[in-house]
């Protein structure tokens, strides 16, 4: 009985010398900590939650309102993700932040959407998301059509005439990227000769490494969306039956694993949300988070969480308030906020931020910079 | 026809993972009636092993020994803890256990290692490829179906030549009195066991091979598939299983390699059906073993 | 009494399978030397009783005693190595395994190759007809040789006690008269025999002594010339 009795004396009296608490600016993360999507959720999560408290360090966004996260593990299923985006909302959070897949995403949009208040996606990249949930929904990374555009222009810059993509229906990212790569692509004036299919998960490339081997004429490039486990399987069959035709790939396979993988994918040339060139901020927060956690950022999704941080902070900054109407306002009109990764705007798009893509090559295992930068809004496809 | 040819030589390559999965299924169901879901989580295992001594810079054949050695030990450890108890029990009451393995151990995978890949870098050397006239054999895939072949043998050696392995087979047709032959019935079970794990960890080896990483959930997806042959097969026949396995690789590598190019996003689909129209005309499976009464 | 101890020594076993009593405390001892026959209607308990016996049944005993030593909290495979084994009914021969590896599995408990070789040697002797069948499947045997092979299997592990369940059953009359014959025969070499058997006339015939079993109880039992007599086992089993 004692010692608790202690302490809740305490707690008065702290409570009672206190000044006025400040109010808090509650953000629900509806987002996985198991299953398929931790990956990606936990890597972003690691990078908001450190901008989130460099943001409290400093007393809070615009000085007033302190960051309170309110965290709960969606497992990476739709139906969890709505359950606990209603479960935040009920606790009266005023920004929702959703897992990195457009799926749970919207499921959880549906509720957000309802409630008005503004929901993020960590990392989804479907440009449809935004328009499937509502005006509250915003996207946080280079979207789909936004990184295929850029592979298509750097396509058709190396010469490369015809292309050959791979699609997953699995998802709306495995399919829909390389699908806008092609029109991208042909829009330029290359020819797409095919598109084959897989399932992801099952890492079983051959039949379809034998069709393309088979091709004639063989196409000038292959463009995948594939990642983990399917992408290293894919380029490990493919090289195994003796195809070195050039590979495009995406975000999707920003990780460890691709760059363990030798000779196998030299040359391969990927759109990420960033690129840490010497001397640049997201080189300054790579250093800023080995410092603090004593390892190395090895995906990029982390630099992307803690840019959210910052776009938050802008979006409540200018709203001056926690109305979470005002904070929507506010973030669709946002415009250049100065992230790690590069200059993140909202005004005048449908949701989906504008903000620059990487196209990085591997070269001897190392990351090596192609180009990065905005593409023309013209050479984007719809989505 | 070489074509045709490299498809069928893919199609052994899959099959052959798939049959080594199934078998590793079959072996235990045969003789306690356990579907044993945890199997994933020993492919997982061997995974895990082996990116961790090649972390640690070991050298690759200890490595791979070290890999294919902890999925055994794990499976009788939990043949021991968790089945050993409820043997005996409701073919439901099995599964559920199982299931129930498989969570945990999935939970402490992510918790004690990552939620995320951890990257299991093959040597170089291992993908290069040979080629045999037309064909092209990527020499993991040559090592797939050299390793499938030297395990089916091994185990058929092992099954027809040893006092331990008629056991077994007669253990898998009727567990009850091959105790009454003096042969103890935990040794029996803990040998299945055993040599599920010694499957799961070389077909668990042959997986993270060819991508290169091994994550939590690695083995939800093979096992399903096992399980699918394993039924294709007959739930119980050894022989059945492998026969199940290299028809579902068959299957679903002619799908991919002949279906046309709109059909392709439903091969699962078409796959599963023709599973389901194997089980029409056989539904005890190709090989079903007759059903004993048990006392 | 001065008798020596009973070989098998059980007083008040019960077997239940949940909510059924199949057997309901009963007392039987068999002598080292002796045929005991056990005999009653279907369902009355008696391949319960075996089962139990030899641990594969759930029992619970005042006590079960088998050459001195209780037996019973020991498994199945313990009681086959102390030397009593069961024949079960419906022969229970694993289809797929060839003759041969019957015999090599039968006699698992023997420890070097030379005594397994000479039981074997033995065995291939009292059933030639095993000895032309060694590397055929035990599923294509006729139903007569299933039951040799099931005996002979039995018999591997050198048993001080044969437990029979039914070895006539479904079989022809020519052959149940050669098995029985054999049990006979497996007695004068010094073999203890405790016998189910549905043709009660034949049993009593080479039996010494028997218990009737009625719903799980021991209601008669004596000597095979005084239930031969007996007029309940006379209207019973044995027909007008
Ligand atoms: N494994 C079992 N589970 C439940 N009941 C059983 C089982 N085996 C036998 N019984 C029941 O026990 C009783 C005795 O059966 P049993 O010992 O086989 O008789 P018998 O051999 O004299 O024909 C019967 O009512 C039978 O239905
Ligand atoms: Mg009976």
């Amino acid at each position: 009985m004692r010692p608790g009795m202690t302490l809740s004396l305490t707690v008065l009296a702290l409570g009672l010398a206190a000044p006025a608490p400040a109010e808090d600016l509650k953000i629900g993360l509806a987002t996985a900590q198991t299953g398929a999507l931790a990956p990606y959720d936990q890597p972003s999560l690691a990078g908001f939650q450190m901008r989130v408290d460099e943001i409290n360090a400093a007393g809070g966004i615009a000085g007033k309102y302190p960051i309170k996260l309110i965290a709960k593990d969606t497992r990476s299923d739709a139906a969890q993700t709505a359950l606990v985006a209603q479960e935040l909302v009920d606790e009266g959070v005023q920004i929702v932040i959703t897992p990195c897949d457009a799926d749970p995403s919207i499921a959880a949009g549906m509720v957000t959407q309802a409630a008005g208040i503004p929901a993020f996606s960590f990392c989804a990249t479907t440009p449809t998301l935004p328009l499937a949930v509502g005006d509250y929904m915003f996207g946080n990374y280079p979207a789909d059509n936004v990184q295929a555009a850029m592979l298509a222009e750097y396509a058709i810059g190396q010469g490369y005439k015809t292309a050959y993509i791979l699609t997953s229906p699995d998802t709306a990212y495995t399919l829909k990227l390389p699908k806008y790569f092609g029109e991208a692509f042909t829009a330029k004036g290359g020819t797409l000769l095919g598109e084959g299919t897989y399932a992801m998960g099952q890492q079983d490339f051959s039949a379809e490494v034998t069709k393309i081997a088979a091709m004639n004429p063989k196409p000038d490039v292959i463009m995948t969306a594939a990642y983990e486990p399917d992408f290293p399987a894919l380029m490990r069959q493919l090289r195994g039956a003796g195809v070195t035709t050039p590979v495009l790939g995406s975000d999707g396979i920003d990780s460890p694993t691709t760059f363990a993988m030798g000779g196998l994918v030299e040359g391969v040339v990927f759109s990420t949300a960033g690129f840490a060139t010497e001397g640049s901020p997201l080189a300054a927060f790579n250093a800023k988070y080995k410092a603090k956690t004593g390892e190395e950022p090895n995906t990029v999704y982390i630099a992307n969480g803690y840019d959210l941080g910052t776009v938050i902070d802008a979006a409540v900054t200018k709203a001056g308030s926690l109305d979470p109407k005002a904070i929507r306002d506010a973030i669709a009109s946002l415009t250049d906020v100065q992230g790690v990764t590069g200059a993140i705007s909202y005004a005048g798009t449908k949701g989906m931020p504008l903000r620059s893509v990487a196209l990085v090559r591997i070269t001897g295992g190392k990351r090596e910079l192609v180009k990065q930068g905005v593409p023309a809004p013209a050479d984007v496809p719809a989505p | 026809m070489d074509i045709f040819l490299q498809q069928l030589l893919n199609a052994l390559s899959l099959g052959g993972t798939y049959a080594l999965l199934a078998l590793g299924l079959a072996v235990v169901f045969s003789i306690i009636g356990l579907i044993n879901f945890a199997h994933g989580e020993l492919m997982t295992t061997a995974g895990y092993v082996m990116a961790f001594a090649l972390a640690a810079a070991l050298p690759f054949p200890l490595a791979i020994i070290l890999a294919v050695a902890a999925p055994v030990l794990l499976a009788v450890v939990m043949e021991r803890v968790a089945f050993r108890p409820v043997r005996g029990a409701s073919g439901t009451t099995l599964l559920l256990t199982s299931f129930a393995v498989s969570a945990i151990l999935r939970v402490l995978f992510q918790n004690f290692i990552s939620a995320r890949p951890v990257p299991v870098p093959m040597p170089a050397a291992l993908s290069g490829v040979i080629n045999i006239g037309p064909l092209h054999l990527g020499i993991i895939q040559s090592i797939s179906i050299a390793t499938t072949a030297l395990m089916l043998a091994g185990l058929t050696l092992f099954l027809n030549r040893t006092v331990a392995g008629r056991a077994m087979r007669a253990a898998a047709e009727d567990f009850a009195i091959v105790r009454l032959m003096g042969l103890r019935a935990n040794g029996v079970v803990a040998t299945a066991f055993a040599i599920s794990g010694l499957l799961a960890g070389v077909a668990g080896l042959l997986w993270v091979a060819q991508r290169g990483s091994v994550d939590p959930l690695m083995g939800f997806l093979p096992v399903l598939k096992a399980f699918i042959a394993a039924i294709i097969g007959g739930l119980g026949s050894l022989t059945g299983a492998v026969a199940g396995g290299f028809l579902l690789g068959f299957i679903e590598v002619m799908l991919q390699a002949w279906l046309p190019e709109a059909w392709l996003p439903y091969r699962d689909a078409v796959a599963i059906m023709l599973v389901i129209a194997v089980l029409l005309f056989r539904p005890q499976g190709l090989l079903a073993r007759k059903t004993v009464l048990k006392l | 009494m001065t008798s020596p101890a009973p070989l098998l020594d059980v007083s008040g076993l019960t077997v239940s399978y949940g909510a059924v009593e199949a057997v309901r405390g009963i007392d039987l001892t068999v002598a080292k030397g002796e045929i005991v026959t056990l005999l009653g209607a279907n369902g009355a308990g008696k391949s319960s009783t075996l089962n139990a016996l030899v641990g594969l049944a759930p029992r619970r005993a005042r006590r079960l005693a088998f050459s001195g030593q209780d037996i019973a909290h020991l498994p199945t495979e313990m009681i086959v190595r102390g030397g009593m084994t069961l024949v079960p009914e419906g022969r229970r021969i694993f289809p797929t395994l060839t003759v041969a590896e019957h015999l090599l599995l039968g006699g698992a408990k023997h420890a070097g190759r030379g005594p397994l070789a000479e039981t074997r040697a033995e065995m291939l002797a009292l059933f030639p007809i095993l000895n032309e069948r060694l590397d055929q499947k035990a599923g294509s045997l006729s139903g007569g040789e299933q039951q040799m092979l099931s005996i002979a299997r039995a018999l591997m592990s050198s048993p001080d006690i044969l437990l029979l369940d039914e070895p006539s059953l479904g079989l022809a009359p020519q052959i149940v008269d050669r098995i029985f014959a054999l049990v006979s025969d497996l007695r004068s070499r010094g073999l203890t025999i405790l016998l189910v058997e549905q043709n009660v006339a034949l049993a009593l015939e080479i039996a010494d002594r028997g218990y009737v079993l009625v719903n799980g109880r021991i209601e008669i039992s004596g000597s095979a010339a005084d239930l031969m007599a007996s007029a309940e086992i006379r209207d019973a089993y044995l027909g007008a």
